[in-house]
């Protein structure tokens, strides 16, 4: 199975390294007046902040007369208050709206209603499972890649051999829900033979519900050697659960954190080693590509290329990790352990 | 003995006594299921997890108790949380007690806010706390920034107060957090119980004309509730962030219902008036076994899990409903008997 992947990202690589040279890459004009919302799993997340800070970078970069909304949920009403404000925006008639889907395919139906409208839906960190009523996803890694990462990382913090578990965030959450499964096929090559998966657990994205699921999980399983949380609520929580009830040298945590949320735990050995990629970055790409598509450059067709201003060029792609949809990928990502941390958390 | 045991005891015992045999039952019940589940593990678990809910149940006690509810306690928890947290990363050098004093303050403000509008304004409870549970969430989200307390800036006190002990005996902990939670809760039911305030909440819940008749001020009492709730939801919030550390915009989420759950498992008439703090304590204990139970059964999916606990709260209050009749049948049958013998007496001596 990993080989499949590795000749899926291979296939990609040699589809990004030849797209260039058979279409012209689109440059955005300035100026244009497109409105946007970027619509958060959530509001009061950090990284989810970040994105915003990347998004409202690239406004001001292109010029837009247009409005460029930062609007999201409150916390207890992810769900139905996504679809809401994903109505709201197609009333009102923007032209965008920038989605880090929470609600799976429930947003289905108002996703395609807004299509119909004319709001084009671009979804970023999070993207509609199925991919209707969605223009593009703007991936921030190759999921299948990420589930390399999360395996390898284990892989080291065991030192080749153990049990294995995972705390997740919502068990509705596709982009979680993608890693996992990335990462159960990258588990199933021959150098993570001896590496065992024992569950997959949920704490809601929820500090209290994550640090409980923690501890169960290690009365559970007394052999347990690591616990990867793919989230930054989930891995801090955990990391958290380990220190207090003075379990660290028995479980390492690791998974995806942020640097400046994860430095204590990784300097007093809890949390040895994790990965993440930029939110800002995310947040500037999925701004050009959206802005793109409203001001008809891009049409959102498989094999077009296009100038994100600082980052360069992005082309659009079949998205691999789904059954249909498209995407652009972003990439890369850092692993985080005690020599870089620190740095990267100032 | 059991006769005297019925004797003895006044309906609100019994129906504490019942719920300790239905937290009997359930212990036995997962330790039948769950691999070495007679540990002191498990007992520091739910210990430790259970102090923040039993200060949060005894606060939703008071309301309860004066025939009102208050759904908001989740978002006071989660405010306070971050607002103390938030205070403490700028100023670590704080003092403990004035940092517990603050978190119990903040609460008791929110509480203010409710109690003016249940009390003085004169709407009722479920929605005022419905709306004040959205206002105080959305006014932590405006205060957070979309920032979160993260451990590293907060004093190594607060880190090392969850894992602080009492009195350890081999691998079993009294930790300070669930020894504090205890002394919350003894301290409260004396109150109700032996002081003359005390027991106006339970004239009001129980009859509120009456209550006015009787000279008592029902605005007053119902206030004082809500402010005492949030004060406790305030303190809940404080150990909810020592135990944490971690606290974003969604600390607390929930919590009403649970506490909620609590406060009607252990026993308290959600149509106010009837019930003890106690039992309350018994209900926080009860759901939290069995939720920190049903993540340990294998037998039961994530997806299930909700269910299952719905389910066996309803169980509990069940089981725990018609073992309480039986006993007050039991109990009255005997006075009734021991009237009747002694009307006979009196009869036969004129």
């Amino acid at each position: 199975m990993s080989k499949i992947i590795t000749s899926a990202i291979a296939a990609l690589m040699a589809a990004g390294l030849a797209a260039p040279a058979a279409a012209e890459s689109v440059m955005a004009e300035k100026g244009q007046s497109v409105d946007l919302t970027l619509l958060p799993k959530f509001l009061g997340i950090l990284v989810f902040d970040q994105a915003n800070e990347g998004a409202q970078e690239a406004h001001a970069e292109l010029e837009n007369p247009g409005e460029l909304l930062f609007v999201g949920p409150t916390p207890e009403n992810s769900v139905a208050g996504q679809i809401e404000i994903m109505t709201t925006s197609t009333t009102q008639g923007k032209d965008v709206v920038m989605l880090s889907n929470n609600a799976g395919d429930q947003i289905v139906p108002s996703a395609t209603a807004a299509q119909a409208a004319g709001t084009k839906v671009v979804t970023w960190d999070s993207p509609i499972p199925s991919g209707d009523g969605e223009s593009v996803f703007v991936a921030q890694v190759d999921f299948g890649s990420i589930g390399v990462v999360m395996a390898d990382m284990a892989h080291s913090l065991l030192g080749g051999s153990g049990q294995m578990a995972v705390l997740s965030a919502t068990p509705d959450a596709a982009n979680q829900n993608a890693w996992i499964a990335a990462m159960e096929d990258a588990l199933k090559g021959s150098k993570y033979a001896d590496i065992e998966l024992v569950d997959i657990v949920y704490g809601d994205d929820q500090s209290e519900v994550s640090y409980n699921r923690a501890l169960a999980l290690v009365d559970q399983y007394p052999d347990l050697g690591v616990i990867m949380a793919p989230t930054t609520v989930g891995i801090q929580a955990a990391a958290k659960a380990m220190q207090d009830e003075g379990l660290c040298d028995q479980v390492a945590v690791s998974g995806l954190g942020l640097p400046s949320e994860m430095v204590s735990y990784t300097l007093n050995g809890c949390a040895p080693e994790f990965a993440l990629w930029d939110f800002r970055d995310l947040g500037y790409l999925t701004y050009y590509t959206s802005y793109l598509l409203a001001t008809g450059a891009i049409k959102g067709e498989i094999g077009e290329t296009f100038d994100a201003g600082r980052m360069g060029e992005y082309t659009i792609e079949k998205d691999p990790t789904r059954d249909s949809g498209l995407r652009v990928l972003m990439g890369p990502f850092t692993v985080y352990n005690k020599d870089n941390v620190e740095a990267a958390a100032n | 003995m059991a006769a005297a045991v019925l004797d003895r005891f006044s309906p609100q015992a019994l129906r504490v006594l019942a719920l300790f045999v239905v937290l009997v039952l359930i212990v036995l019940f997962f330790g039948s299921q769950i691999d070495n589940y007679y540990s002191a593990r498990l007992f520091n678990r739910v210990s430790t997890s259970v102090a923040i809910m039993a200060i949060l149940a005894t606060g939703q006690a008071l309301v309860v108790l004066t025939r009102n509810i208050d759904l908001s306690v989740g978002s006071i928890v989660g405010f306070t949380a971050f607002a103390v947290g938030d205070v403490l990363s700028t100023y670590p050098g704080l003092h403990p007690l004035l940092a517990v004093a603050l978190a119990v303050a903040i609460g008791a403000g929110f509480g203010a806010f409710n109690g003016v509008l249940v009390a003085y304004a004169r709407i009722p409870a479920i929605i005022v706390t419905l709306g004040t549970l959205a206002l105080f969430r959305s006014l932590l989200v405006e205060y957070s920034d979309a920032k979160s307390i993260i451990t590293a800036n907060l004093p190594e006190w607060i880190l090392q107060l969850p894992r602080a002990n009492i009195v350890s005996f081999g691998d079993l902990d009294i930790r300070i957090t669930f020894f504090a939670a205890v002394i919350v809760v003894i301290t409260v039911h004396l109150a109700l119980t032996w002081l003359r305030t005390g027991r106006k909440f339970y004239a009001v819940g129980s009859n509120p004309e009456a209550a006015v008749m009787a000279g008592i001020n029902s605005t007053r009492i119902v206030f004082l509730a809500f402010v005492l709730c949030g004060a406790f939801a305030g303190l809940a919030g404080f150990f909810f962030l020592a135990r944490f550390g971690n606290i974003t915009v969604v600390a607390g989420l929930g919590f009403e219902l649970k506490s909620v759950a609590a406060v009607v498992v252990g026993g308290i008439n959600i149509f106010g008036g009837s019930g003890t703090v106690l039992g309350a304590l018994l209900g926080a204990i009860l759901v939290d076994l069995i939720d920190t139970s049903l993540v340990r059964w294998p037998l039961v999916s994530e997806f299930w899990r909700e269910a299952v606990l719905g389910f066996l709260i309803l169980g509990a209050v069940a089981i725990d409903a018609v073992l309480m009749r039986r006993l007050l049948a039991l109990r009255h049958a005997r006075m009734k008997d021991r009237r009747d013998k002694s009307v006979a007496q009196d009869g036969a001596t004129a």
